[in-house]
């Protein structure tokens, strides 16, 4: 790449960064104005038992310098969260950031591995019906794909379970507590069971199936088919490469809401578990990070997404 | 082909809008509460029970028929919220302005940048709602995109000469969006949408009830129906977890293809 084709490029990618930036910062503002909202505070609860006075009560609020403005309430939490301050959880007592991104990893490692499975599924059918229209092939794998996203991934995941359990002799249940031996046996199964049941395949297909027809039929592609060259080569960037990230970038959210479920079933020590744990206990500091953690998560994906777009086709998205 | 999947997504919502009539008359073969120790998972077709009973005893037919209670009007409440608010903020930026435009678009990827799922646990742990309230939440996070498929839509159609003539004629723009625009353009765009938002409130709501913060028991979901019926998977009982899970299915499934194939018949044919 020359040098006056890569400045265009990062001007375009820190634009991008700003956009990201601006929208987490709106995350964090709506995460806070929820639980402001929220019924009771923690500093009631904290003086709750010890402190009969009113004046006392006044005098501690007073000594621990609270914030009394909803503004100056959001800027210094924004400010702690900016110095790697999280909080600590209410049930534990421990610093939330910490475990937060323990368990993150963990999801993480649950949503990319079914990311690949489910483009694994997605991605030859997709491509079978773009070049061969509606087959005998292709027509009972397209009402495959509807079955499967609509099935309810908890019950498939007990399912799948029950399969490995009584045909096998596997135990997946809990995770990392056997030998180390069958570990990744004990990765695969949830993982697999994310990828086909969290319920975007059908939709990942007909996305990639009608970007490949539209790139299919364009005249670039008629050209190189009639002076002999490899299709493919032609249209891997604008009818494969594109749709596959920006279906995954807009999905990612969607998946993590499926690896809450999932997690539930298999007793994944991840982000849904311990999110669904905090929404039990009202953990508020632990459930704040959590969503955060989502958030960043998202946008980092979506991040990806453009810079790959803007590296591949700079020029349209300058548009 | 697209006419099978149409047929199929019809076919599932009569059957659910007759099955919610016969709930709400109680015309139910058995009491989807009463408890029969003496009748405790038993297979599909003892004694009367079509769908067998659940590990108390209950019949599973007609706590699948109750169960629909459960989603189907707070689904419709998501449903109209996102459409109504969605056709509204749509119409405002796509017809008035670049800033509501900007607008639109930011909270659209603000809205995307939470996992559904993870938004309500939040909402769950602040509020301790009720499937209504998050209902709510579900049709408020819908509302972007319902908002920008309109905006698009307008977006496109201003451009055309029958709005052009339509304002040469003197209407009113009240006229021109409800009836020019709204009504005879986006008809089948808010059509689709709304198929596709009861299959997402079908989802969310067996997921939660799945999750236990949804319906509780012994009031039957789908989604607790699962979970219920699942501890008893382990032991080769399939039928209990199995039946509400197939019902999630086929009803999930039939709003995916009549939206789909609504899709395919009704925008296709407008592109060519």
């Amino acid at each position: 790449m020359k040098l006056s084709s890569i400045r265009p490029i990062t001007l375009l990618i820190s634009k991008e960064l700003m956009i990201s930036a601006s929208l987490l910062l709106g995350v964090s503002f709506v995460v806070f104005i929820i639980l402001f909202l929220s019924p009771g505070d923690p500093f009631s609860a904290m003086v709750k038992g010890q402190m009969m006075s009113e004046a006392a009560t006044k005098g501690a609020h007073e000594a621990l310098v609270v914030p009394e403005a909803w503004y100056s309430q959001y800027l210094s939490w924004l400010n702690n969260m900016l110095h790697g301050n999280f909080g600590t959880s209410t049930r534990s007592g421990l610093p939330v950031l910490r475990e937060v991104i323990l368990v993150t990893i963990n999801t993480l490692y649950l949503t990319i591995g079914s990311m690949f499975v489910t483009l694994l599924l997605a991605i030859p059918i997709a491509i079978l019906s773009a070049r061969r229209g509606m087959t005998l092939l292709t027509w009972p794998a397209t009402i495959f794909t509807y079955v499967v996203s609509a099935l309810p991934v908890f019950w498939l995941g007990y399912i799948v379970i029950y399969i490995s359990m009584h045909q096998f002799g596997l135990f997946p249940l809990a995770f990392g507590a056997m030998s180390k031996k069958f570990n990744w046996i004990y990765f695969l199964l949830p993982v697999f069971v994310l990828g086909v049941g969290n319920g975007t395949i059908s939709e990942v297909v007909r996305y990639l199936r009608d970007e490949m027809e539209r790139v299919f039929a364009e005249d670039y592609i008629r050209t190189a088919r009639a002076k002999g060259a490899s299709i493919w080569k032609h249209s891997f960037k604008e009818g494969f490469l594109i749709p596959i990230t920006e279906i995954i970038a807009s999905k990612i959210s969607f998946i993590l809401g499926g690896a809450i479920v999932v997690e539930q079933v298999f007793n994944w020590p991840g982000m849904g578990r311990m999110a669904w744990q905090a929404a039990q206990d009202r953990d508020y500091p632990l459930i704040m990070a959590i969503t955060l953690m989502a958030a960043i998560i998202v946008r980092l994906g979506s991040l990806i997404q453009r810079v790959v777009h803007i590296i591949v086709n700079p020029r349209a998205s300058q548009e | 082909m697209n006419l099978l999947y149409v047929s199929y997504g019809i076919i599932i919502v009569i059957t659910v809008i007759a099955s919610y009539i016969v709930g709400a008359f109680e015309l139910l073969p058995f009491d989807p509460e009463k408890i029969n120790l003496t009748l405790m998972m038993t297979s599909p077709g003892t004694s009367g029970h079509i769908l067998g009973t659940d590990f108390m005893g209950r019949d599973i037919l007609s706590r699948i028929i109750i169960g629909i209670q459960a989603y189907f009007l707070p689904g419709l409440l998501a449903v109209a919220i996102a459409i109504i608010f969605g056709t509204w903020f749509g119409v405002l930026a796509g017809y008035w302005g670049r800033g509501f435009d900007t607008l639109i678009t930011y909270i659209n990827n603000l809205l995307n940048s939470f996992p559904r799922l993870v938004l309500i646990l939040l909402m769950v742990a602040a509020f301790k709602p009720d499937i209504y309230y998050i209902m709510v939440i579900v049709g408020i996070t819908n509302i972007p995109v319902v908002a920008s498929l309109i905006k698009g839509k307008i977006q496109f159609l201003k451009g055309k000469f029958f709005i052009e003539a339509a304002t040469a004629l003197g209407l009113k723009n009240r006229v021109i969006i409800f009836k020019h625009i709204l009504w005879h353009n986006c008809r089948s765009v808010l059509i689709i949408q709304a198929t596709l938002g009861m299959a997402e409130a079908i989802l969310m709501e067996t997921s939660l009830s799945y999750l236990g913060f949804g319906v509780q028991e012994p009031t039957p979901s789908w989604g607790n129906m699962v979970q219920a019926g699942a501890n008893y998977l382990m032991q080769g009982k399939f039928w209990p977890s199995t039946a509400p899970a197939l019902a999630i299915l086929f009803t999930i499934m039939g709003f995916h293809l009549l939206g789909d194939g609504l899709n395919n018949i009704l925008e296709r044919k407008q592109k060519k």
